[in-house]
């Protein structure tokens, strides 16, 4: 039958392991901390980008010679629906300043307090979540 | 316990822990009830849905380009949302989205005067409000920060910055990104969104064993004492692991004006031609530093006390790390009733 482990032996190991951590931990950190690994993760970031980059063109020219829409194709796509959204959230924001405006000089020619912000929109939420 | 119950228990825990980590994406987080309010692009603000809003001066909250703004309501129960709302605060929260390729010229322009502007007006369209707080975390709150400078008049009542870069030269990521041999036009030339992986990479890289042993030897532990971390450690691993892309013209600005040029302490970036001067910040300010922070250290943050021209200024340095501080487990009972107490000396009634 297997005796009851000391207590205080294994606070011991386990304080013994969570210090061989720690300075671990410190050794690694102050090892990232060297501009040398600063450098090497530099140059790591930029291989990656570069070998990502030309994959990506590779990919996108054989869809292309397929005659079939690539990445580049879809961007540009959403690119130019980002741009119509642009102009209409800014076309919406002039309306709303006119319909203020509007507002504000009814009511002075009215002599009423009714302030413009009565006459903001209030938009129906689009979605709830 | 002796060591042979010790070991029967191994292999339970350790298919706990398998389970655990398998079941991550499986966690539900942000899931105090809200309603949308406004979209542009891929942003949209929401607003949480209310029964007691007591204070007048509605929050919205602004987190980073880099992670998901979850983390304000990770879990019931541990939700600073929730908690704002149990404190009849309105709060409102502007979401960035996931930027695609097509996001690529969004730079930190679109993002402070487009974005974080027109999320301002329709929070006080929504909330009937002449006035707002703007409560900023990391990178959101660099970008609260430029926002109050560029518009210190105005909608901005109250700003809260939160472990927030201001002025980043003595960092990690200085070292890392502010060299020559770091060629940031080459990443962000290459990438039209430079993917959240590589970033989230760079910051566990930071501290490499508590990220990749320790993390992962305390919860084997927990489940070997017969805890349950479940909740808290899936959801807040849900949220680590969820890293949105940074549009391409974002990330180069980011890394060269603030690590590279260290241009925003020293008054050098322009947003459409206008100075952010930090010292045109007049806003009743509140910075929140975390002792442990290695991402936006306190040193890099305590400069703005001593630029803005803001006559009630508070700085509260507290113990803990750059996420921890506000979403740990000490959290709701530390950080969060302090920034209440703030906020609704300053919010009205």
């Amino acid at each position: 039958m297997a005796k009851a482990s000391d207590p205080k032996a294994d606070a011991q190991i386990h304080e013994l392991y969570e210090q061989a951590e720690s300075r671990t931990a410190e050794a690694f950190e102050e090892l990232v901390s060297k501009p040398s690994f600063g450098m090497l993760l530099a140059r790591s970031a930029e291989n990656v980008a570069a070998v990502t980059r030309i994959s990506s063109e590779i990919a996108d020219l054989v869809l292309r010679n397929l005659r079939l829409a690539g990445r580049a194709d879809v961007t540009r796509l959403a690119r130019q629906l980002h741009r119509t959204e642009d102009k209409l959230e800014r076309l919406l924001q002039e309306v709303e300043q006119l319909r203020d405006e509007l507002a504000r000089g009814q009511a002075s020619a009215n002599g009423s307090s009714v302030v413009a912000t009565d006459t903001r929109r209030k938009r129906t939420p689009a979605a709830s979540s | 316990m002796s060591a042979i119950g010790t070991l029967a228990r191994v292999p339970r825990a350790a298919f706990d822990f398998a389970n655990v980590i398998l079941t991550v994406p499986d966690a539900s987080i942000g899931q105090t009830p809200r309603e949308v309010v406004w979209t542009h692009r891929g942003t949209t603000l929401y607003r949480y849905r209310s029964s007691r809003r007591e204070h007048a001066i509605p929050v919205l909250l602004v987190f980073a380009l880099i992670n998901r703004p979850e983390i304000f309501d990770l879990r019931p129960g541990n939700s600073f949302v929730e908690f704002l709302l149990a404190e009849g605060f309105d709060v409102f929260l502007v979401d960035w989205g996931v930027p695609g390729d097509e996001d690529s010229e969004m730079g930190l322009a679109e993002f402070v005067c487009d974005e974080l502007h027109w999320a301002v007006r329709e929070t006080l369209l929504a909330s009937g409000q002449e006035e707002l707080t703007l409560l900023g975390w990391c990178i959101g709150g660099t970008l609260c920060a430029m926002y109050c400078a560029l518009n210190p008049v105005g909608a901005v009542r109250n700003a809260v910055l939160l472990t927030t870069p201001i002025d980043p030269s003595d960092s990690l990521y200085a070292r890392w990104v502010g060299h020559d041999e770091f060629d940031v036009d080459l990443i962000a030339d290459s990438y039209p969104a430079v993917p959240g992986a590589g970033i989230d990479l760079a910051n566990k890289l930071m501290k490499p064993v508590a990220n990749y042993v320790t993390t992962y030897r305390r919860l084997f532990e927990s489940l070997l004492d017969g805890k349950d971390p479940r909740a808290g450690y899936q959801s807040m691993a849900k949220w680590v692991a969820d890293n949105p892309p940074f549009p391409s013209r974002a990330y180069r600005e980011w890394i060269t004006w603030m690590y590279k040029e260290n241009r925003l302490v020293a008054g050098r970036v322009r947003l459409r031609g206008d100075r952010v001067d930090l010292t045109r910040i007049e806003q009743n300010l509140l910075v929140v530093t975390a002792g442990a922070d290695h991402i936006a250290p306190p040193a890099g943050t305590v400069p703005l006390l001593e630029l803005v021209s803001s006559e009630d200024v508070t700085h509260l340095d507290r113990p803990g790390g750059h996420i921890g501080l506000m979403a740990g487990s000490k959290a709701k009972h530390e950080i969060w009733p302090e920034l209440a107490d703030w906020l609704s000396d300053r919010s009205g009634h």
